[in-house]
């Protein structure tokens, strides 16, 4: 059945996919038994994030990305993510309202992701289900971060190529917000162009960059004037995308990004794991149990609970004796 | 909740039918239950619920009808997950539902039909125990 | 406005307060501990206001309150008594009711059936498809064609809707809004081929497409687009056929958003001079315009809520108008209002108890000054068509209240009433707060772009429903009070689908009747007229005469304004 399905999953199947990136999200062991199969099949799609404060117009941008593409016989995946209560563990998913013109393409797959608690803009398991959608075929996937802070940099480990979408705003605040994220972006967006305080937004927004300048490969990030809702300026802004794509290949800077992508996905399967197996263990064994017991209850601390803990199961190396 | 995870609910709206107090009220219910809701718009087909729902591994399809078209759109629905092979999503549907069409969508496959009123615990209520015997 | 000239009618206010607090010890306390209080706290119903146990001459004093300031007399500045000096003792408001549905026949044969009967009023409504820009035979289309309305694809089916003699016909009102220019190119063009004078009758178009934004209701192009185009339509009115009526903010509509009396009041305010300003932009003058807005609205169940409402609403049109533009005319500064009883109170459970609803309700209308013409819905309109029972039972409710309450034979009875111009202040002052917020974020079409609007909605919508389902708000028969019922179910109005497929079947035979160059021509003067920012209705007049299609003409502005998707629903709470 999961050979079967992985199969499936390198055909494109969508349903098969839809129920991989399910197994990925609950921590399904059949999930990571697929990733592992499917691990071959992945490094070839351009993940384009995009990033951004509330308002911006980000499913909007990420909609009219979308039909760029598909114009240009390309297939597309999208993850976009929205917060999880931090109360009700409950989630309201609704970005991709803005892309439902491209529901029925066969060629285009949108999946919803929450938090899940998770941190940095992403969902816990955006870099796995990116690379489900890559074994699938799509060849340029966007992921659209949560878009309340500037935090939200998680994107930048996983992206290729970032954007980062700002709206004529007033006001110092999205200014710092905006140098915040502007550290990560490839590319600037100014979308709802059209709306008043576009202008001074541009000046402002061109002075950042100014003061960025290129990357140590050469990139200069440029800005991009849009009207999503439109598909004003769009166009251009596409160009820029696949030219990155491109110097990025050219560079060897695709090859760094992936392994830095599967660099990060080992290390956060791996803490994954340890908390897990952690856990395990603390169940299984009462001396570990009371361990954590007796720091609950205040008599022990947890720095000197931590050190037995490890040093119990990962004891500390010591040299040789010379 | 199990089986552990949170349940994922697609709520649409088909066809031209543009009433949203239901589903604004309803989304967050279901989120203050704990379940992940997918809202695709409004002015879907079936073809584009449908599409939206296995891409999305949704359990449920919950289908908010006040405009009366209900019977061109649910039964639909209901066909096209048959074809595209995911049967076992379950199709409930609230709004402005005549009891005899009530009768003939749960003959045609929908498993509740709730109708105005009905207050969103119960909801809530009917998709937890049909979560958690499954 | 002076202040009133008799300090000696003034109560002795610290005489008073002396008394009101020996009474509170000596007469209130002791029935207090006696008999406690039947809740914890006391609010009114939408507002959420705490309503106090008592109002007294101190709570006048208490916000400065001057009769001749504040109240005045009716039919002039400050309009809060009322519109009309005489009131409703010349004439009793107008009472209309709801027509019906169908197709273009069907409603031209109703149309001349009721003007046969004597009324001089017709409302003509649309289909889903009509209202959202898009013709019969649209795939999204299917099931509502000529359901919740008539459908007009082309100038042939406005022409069989308009197939009657106009003789007795005084008031028209088509309630279209999203491609309200093509609406009105079409009943132009259908009047030309008939012969009728326009000017012979008052055609009202609400051609309210922001409130339409907030509500999330049926539009078509983005906000700013949908402000331009109802600019279009306004402005060719006005200079083309100035007895026509092409505006009406039907803040009704925010009211069943679940939006509370202050969100309505200023929501539909900053709507108002969203559109006024967008008309004066164009070269009018204040007093030239602001006589033809008109507000719509239905009252709920909260009795001084509804009343203090309706005088705010009388009150602050006109002070709007003169201290943001200056107008003068009683014409322009004088609110044309419409208000009737609200549904948002109504039950699906019980709906014999509606009539207690709507009979409330109507007194409030009455009470308040609900304008010159009003409405009664069914009470059963929950779940049943219309049938004759319910229309007599909701016209002897007007009437009832009419001739046996003599609510009509004196002019703003309430007011003075403590409780009510106490009320009918927190209102004002809370609606100008409000307006002043949303001038602050730029102004409506701002706070509609930024969502503004649809998320204090959602949020009311969130709160209302959890109200009623924990018992906070006591709806009798929901709530309160319920009883095992019969299973009443729902009628519901079943379109023949042989209708739907005539109705396409009549558009295929107008495609292929007409002269395609000609409609592409048609077409491309509109798409040109849309980008150069001219006023779009000598263009879409053109292109409806040689039977180019609604969905046609709107997907040609659809290519040059873009389509709009509304927010979805994680604004909010």
């Amino acid at each position: 059945m999961g050979e079967s399905l992985t199969l499936r999953v390198r055909n494109g199947h969508v349903a098969s996919g839809a129920r991989l990136l399910g197994w990925l999200e609950d921590g399904d062991p059949r999930g990571a038994e697929a990733l592992r199969a499917l691990h071959p099949a992945t490094g070839r799609s351009q993940v384009v994030g995009v990033t951004g404060p509330p308002g911006a117009g980000k499913s909007t941008l990420v909609d009219t990305l979308v039909a760029g593409w598909r114009a240009r016989g390309l297939r597309v995946g999208v993850i976009a993510v929205d917060p999880t209560s931090p109360f009700s563990g409950g989630a309201l998913l609704g970005d991709r309202v803005r892309m439902q013109r491209h529901a029925t393409d066969r060629d285009v797959f949108i999946r919803s992701m929450a938090t899940r608690g998770q941190l940095g803009g992403l969902a816990r398991h955006t870099g796995e289900a990116c690379a489900v959608l890559d074994a699938m075929g799509y060849e340029r996937i966007a992921v659209e971060t949560v878009g309340v802070g500037q935090d939200e940099i998680d994107v930048a480990a996983l992206a290729h190529t970032t954007l980062v979408v700002c709206p004529p705003g007033a006001g110092d605040g999205i200014q710092a917000q905006k140098a915040g994220l502007l550290e990560v972006g490839d590319a600037l967006v100014l979308n709802k162009a059209d709306h008043p305080g576009a202008d001074a937004a541009e000046r402002d927004l061109r002075e950042l960059l100014h003061l960025r300048g290129a990357s140590p490969e050469g990139w200069q990030p440029r800005l991009f004037r849009t009207v999503a809702s439109r598909g004003e300026g769009v166009a251009a802004l596409l160009d820029a995308i696949e030219a990155h794509g491109r110097h990025l290949r050219e560079t060897g800077g695709f090859a760094r990004v992936n392994g830095r992508r599967a660099r990060r996905a080992l290390r956060e399967r791996v803490l994954w794991r340890v908390e897990e197996r952690l856990l395990e263990r603390a169940q299984a064994d009462p001396a570990l149990g009371s361990l954590l017991e007796r720091v609950a209850d205040g008599s022990l601390d947890p720095y000197t609970a931590a050190d037995h803990l490890l040093e119990a199961w990962i004891p500390t190396p010591h040299p040789d004796p010379e | 909740m199990s089986p552990g995870r949170p349940l994922r609910v697609l709520l649409a709206k088909l066809g031209l039918d543009s009433h949203t107090i239901g589903v604004t009220v309803i989304a967050r219910a279901l989120r203050d239950a704990g379940m992940e809701v997918i809202y695709s718009g409004l002015k879907q087909t079936p073809e584009m619920v449908v599409a939206t729902a296995i891409q999305e591994g949704a359990d449920v399809i919950g289908v908010s009808s006040l405009s009366a078209a209900h019977m061109h759109h649910i039964p639909r629905v209901v066909e096209l997950l048959r074809e595209e092979d995911a049967a076992d999503t379950l199709v409930i549907a609230g709004g402005v539902i005549p009891e005899e069409d009530v009768r003939e969508l749960q003959r045609r496959g929908v498993a509740r039909v709730f109708t105005m009123g009905t207050e969103t615990g119960a909801i809530v209520a009917y998709l937890k125990d049909w979560w958690e015997s499954r | 406005m002076p202040a009133s000239p008799m300090p000696e009618a003034k109560p002795d206010l610290e005489a008073l307060r002396r008394a009101q607090a020996d009474w509170q010890r000596e007469t209130l306390d002791p029935a207090l501990a006696r008999d406690g209080e039947r809740k914890d706290a006391f609010t009114s119903q939408a507002l959420r206001w705490p309503t106090e146990r008592l109002y007294t001459p101190l709570d006048l004093e208490a916000i400065g309150f001057d009769y001749l300031r504040d109240s005045g007399f009716p039919g002039q500045w400050p309009y809060t008594r009322g519109n009309d000096p005489n009131g409703y003792r010349s004439d009793l408001w107008t009472m209309t009711q709801v027509t019906g549905f169908g197709t273009g026949e069907e409603w031209a044969k109703r149309a001349r059936y009721m003007l046969d009967q004597g009324l001089s009023g017709l409302i003509i409504e649309y289909d889903l498809p009509t209202t959202n820009g898009l013709d019969s035979d649209h795939p999204l289309a299917a099931g509502e064609v000529g359901r919740a309305g008539t459908a007009i694809d082309t100038l042939a089916d406005m022409e069989a809707a308009l197939d009657f003699d106009f003789t007795g016909l005084r008031h028209l009102t088509s309630v279209c809004n999203g491609p309200q220019p093509v609406n009105l190119a079409m009943i132009l063009a259908a009047l030309e081929k008939k012969g009728v004078d326009p000017s012979s009758f008052t055609l009202q178009m609400p051609n309210a497409i922001l409130i339409e934004y907030t509500c999330v209701g049926r539009y078509l192009f983005p906000p700013e687009h949908g402000l331009r185009i109802a600019t279009d339509v306004i402005e060719y009115t006005i200079r083309n056929h100035p007895r026509w009526v092409p505006i009406a903010v039907v803040s009704a509509q925010l009211y069943a958003a679940r939006a509370n009396p202050v969100q309505e009041l200023a929501f539909s305010f900053a709507i108002a001079m969203q559109y006024l300003d967008s008309v004066l932009a164009r070269g009018f003058h204040v007093d030239e315009v602001a006589p033809y807005f008109s507000f719509i609205t239905g009252v709920d169940m909260d009795f001084l809520e509804a009343i203090g409402k309706l005088r705010a609403y009388r009150k602050l049109w006109p002070r709007l108008l003169r201290e943001r533009y200056r107008a003068c005319r009683p014409e322009s500064l004088r609110l044309n209002l419409m208000a009737s009883p609200g549904t948002m109170s109504l039950t699906l459970q019980q709906p014999q108890n509606n009539i207690a609803r709507l009979a409330i309700q109507m007194l409030a209308c009455v009470l308040g000054g609900g304008g010159r013409t009003m409405t009664t819905p069914l009470h059963d309109e929950a779940h049943a068509l219309p049938s004759e029972e319910a229309i007599a039972v909701g016209a002897a409710i007007q009437h009832i209240v009419a001739h046996e309450t003599g609510a009509a034979d004196t002019v703003d009875p309430l007011a003075g009433s403590y409780a009510v111009e106490v009320m009918t202040r927190r209102i004002e002052d809370a609606v100008m707060a409000e307006i002043e917020n949303i001038d602050a974020m730029g102004g409506a079409l701002a706070a509609i772009q930024q969502g503004y609007f649809q998320r204090e909605l959602a949020r009311e919508q969130v709160e209302r429903n959890r109200e009623i389902e924990e018992g906070r708000r006591v709806l009798v028969g929901v709530n309160h009070r319920v009883r095992e019922e019969r299973d009443r179910g729902i009628e519901l109005f079943r379109l023949d689908p042989e209708s739907e497929r005539r109705q396409i079947a009549r558009l295929a035979r107008v495609r292929g009747e007409r002269d395609p160059g000609k409609v592409e021509d048609a077409l491309e003067r509109v798409r040109d007229a849309a980008e150069r920012g001219e006023n779009l209705m000598p263009a879409v007049l053109d292109a409806v005469k040689v039977y180019t299609s609604q969905g046609e003409i709107c997907d040609a502005l659809r290519e040059v304004f873009g389509s709009y998707t509304p927010d979805s629903l994680t604004t909010g709470v």
